[in-house]
């Protein structure tokens, strides 16, 4: 390369072989976008595609809970796709002092794992993954960042239906 | 090398003494003064014209795909009679030339193996058959023949099998499935619908859901287990109550309610017989709607 | 900055030569459609290459919806044509290119047998071309499967039956290429892994053969 050409010449005029290299270029570019931009975007469909917010589920019944979280589990329709299946969802549900019923999700807020209520009898949420401990209400105390996400919560005739996650919004 | 020898480099290439440098002329790509004329460059005086090219059939080719949409028909169907196979355009020869009385029946073996065989076999082997120097088509008469007359044979034989295809759509009164699709799916699309072809099963919904039978469940505790909305817990192995009546008769659930079944307590104590009498009536109308 | 990088690598590797040999070699005048017009005929080949970049291109992107499974192989297809965007197209170029490429190839073979351009030195690329074309054939015969429609269905068991027909070999040709007794789950996945990896390999290995052989040897030269 360097043998060849030597010193950068003083720029002058566009030689016909740089003209015929930026057409080259521009008809390079030309096709390479016809052929690859529709590709990307059908690529990148999921990012642009409506998010669906989730409908609320009936979960359980309004009396049963106490001021001690319990498991619940609950079945939402999930579409993935072209497949669709029943998922479940699981909430830990319990009553606050004043009687306020929150639901609280699972997922633990430092790396994803399943958290627990009270595995360590001091009744506190505990993630089995790397120890992350959390409050009644999903205060986080250790390792995680983020209190526990809560559900939306919806009481209607005596049954309690949970929608979509939300932050925290009790600590 | 292309550098030469710099004495500062830490490695110094050596030619490799074990191959022989071969002069071979007849390999030798001849150079454009072999050709007399105006010669150029690949990149970039030829490349861009190829490439102009490229882009008029790029650009027809994307016209072609946003005005045509590619063909699908139903999800295939292994008991569907009425649907009339065709491979793609370019075998069509091959399945035209098949139905030919030499080509099937006790020929089969003739139709399917040799000819094509030596057809194909002697495209394949076209430098080792056809060996003068000769490179003018109009100087090799039985070459060019050959290619010719298979070339108006693979014509018609494509044209043949298409007009037949046509044909039996006709008389069947058939249309492609692909077409039909598309027909419907424009249709649901201008009623606001949502089409698919895909068959799913649909959840099963519950009959008579605000039947006082319904409190019975609540009261009994039977949602418990099988979920407020009674869709059952299949990780538990409980089952849905979605459709019950299909699986069981009224006789069955009584049985079933009154005894327990597998995991299933007893509700001997909990229920009166009227109570599980009007709740297994209910459940027993619990089936797929038609 | 590029000038920098490629400088660098040009130090240790000495790259020069490769590319210059590609750009700079000399293309002849009878075969450049600015002279004679009707050295378009000398296109089809890059034009056949071109096509097939686009399917290699659009394939890869249509597995990231695909499913070659029975039971949603179907309902993906239909998912990906009608619900994604740009799929119709994405689906369609990879449709249309099929033939497209089948069109290209077989007017590039024409031009190179009516100029007699497989002629000694060059016996051996067009053996590799021919390879390169059945190979074409294979990838439509194993693609128009995938779909998993009533077409796609149909033309496969008809494509079996003449499987069967050959003599001897016939019934364990079949039950090879079915991976079963019968056209099926395994079929498809079988046809999926050929026409996804198998064919597309020996297609890109017979494709370098054939583009070394015509630097190697030159295109050929005029009547």
């Amino acid at each position: 390369m360097s043998n060849h050409e030597g010193q950068k010449p003083v720029r002058k005029e566009m030689s016909r072989r740089q003209f015929l290299s930026y057409t080259l270029g521009g008809t390079t570019a030309f096709m390479a976008g016809g052929v690859a931009l529709p590709m990307i975007r059908f690529a990148v469909d999921p990012l642009l595609q409506k998010k669906e917010e989730s409908a609320f589920i009936k979960v359980t019944e309004e009396a049963k809970i106490t001021n001690d979280p319990v498991e619940y589990k609950f079945k939402i329709h999930q579409v993935d796709g072209w497949y669709e299946s029943e998922a479940e969802l699981v909430a830990w549900i319990s009553k606050d002092a004043n009687g306020n019923i929150f639901a609280l999700s699972p997922v633990c807020k430092h790396l994803g794992c399943t958290i627990g209520w009270n595995t360590e009898n001091s009744d506190q949420y505990v993630c089995p993954c790397h120890g992350a401990h959390y409050t009644r209400d999903g205060k986080n105390l250790s390792v995680a960042p983020n209190p526990l996400d809560e559900y939306e919560v919806k009481l209607d005739g005596g049954f309690i239906y949970l929608g979509p996650i939300k932050p925290n919004t009790r600590v | 090398m292309a550098h030469g020898h710099k004495s500062d480099e830490k490695i110094v290439y050596v030619g490799d003494s074990r191959i022989r440098k071969r002069t071979n002329k007849n390999s030798v790509p001849p150079d454009y003064t072999a050709f007399p004329g105006k010669s150029e460059v690949f990149i970039p005086n030829f490349l861009l014209k190829e490439w102009l090219v490229g882009c008029v059939v790029l650009v027809g080719f994307l016209v072609l795909t946003i005005s045509e949409a590619p063909p699908l028909g139903y999800p295939a169907d292994p008991t569907n009679t009425a649907f009339i196979p065709m491979p793609d355009w370019y075998f069509l020869f091959l399945y035209q030339y098949l139905k030919y009385p030499y080509a099937s029946g006790d020929y089969v073996v003739l139709g399917s193996v040799f000819v094509p065989g030596i057809a194909f076999g002697a495209l394949l082997l076209a430098p080792f058959l056809d060996t003068g120097k000769e490179r003018r088509f109009y100087r090799r008469p039985v070459t060019s023949a050959l290619m010719i007359l298979s070339l108006i044979s693979l014509v018609y034989l494509t044209k043949v099998s298409w007009d037949h295809y046509q044909h039996e759509l006709e008389i069947t009164n058939t249309v492609p499935e692909h077409i039909e699709r598309e027909e419907k799916a424009r249709e649901a699309a201008e009623k606001g619908e949502s089409f698919s072809a895909v068959k799913k099963e649909e959840p099963v919904a519950l009959v008579d859901a605000n039947d006082p039978a319904m409190d019975i469940a609540k009261a009994a505790k039977c949602i418990t287990c099988h979920s407020p909305d009674l869709n059952g817990n299949p990780k538990a192995k409980v089952p849905s109550l979605h459709g019950i009546g299909d699986v069981y008769s009224k006789e069955e659930l009584v049985n079933i309610v009154t005894n327990g079944n597998g995991g299933m307590p007893s509700f001997k104590d909990t229920l009166s017989a009227a109570e599980i009498d009007q709740l297994t009536t209910w459940l027993a109308k619990q089936k797929k709607a038609q | 900055m590029f000038k920098a990088v490629y400088n660098w690598i040009d130090e240790r590797l000495d790259v020069a030569p490769l590319w210059r040999d590609v750009a700079d070699h000399e293309v002849p005048e009878h075969v450049n459609p600015a002279h004679h017009f009707s050295a378009f005929v000398y296109c089809f080949g890059g034009l056949t290459f071109f096509i097939t970049v686009i399917q290699i291109l659009s394939g890869m992107f249509l597995t990231m919806y695909f499913v070659p499974d029975i039971n949603n192989a179907y309902a993906s297809v239909d998912y990906l044509q009608h619900k994604v965007a740009f799929g119709g197209i994405v689906r369609g170029m990879h449709h249309w290119g099929a033939s497209l490429v089948i069109v290209m190839m077989f007017l590039h073979t024409l031009r190179v047998f009516f100029t007699g351009s497989y002629k000694a030195p060059r016996e051996m690329n067009w053996v590799v071309g021919m390879l390169i074309f059945f190979v074409m054939l294979g990838l439509g015969f194993t693609g128009y499967l995938l779909p998993w429609d009533n077409k796609a269905y149909y033309a496969t068991k008809v494509g079996m039956q003449i499987a069967e027909s050959v003599p001897y070999i016939g019934v364990y040709l079949k039950e090879l290429m079915q991976g079963g007794t019968i056209v099926g789950a395994q079929t498809l996945t079988r046809f999926f892994a050929i026409h996804v990896f198998f064919l597309p390999g020996a297609l890109l290995a017979l494709l370098a053969g054939h583009f070394f052989m015509i630097r190697k040897q030159g295109i050929s030269g005029p009547l």
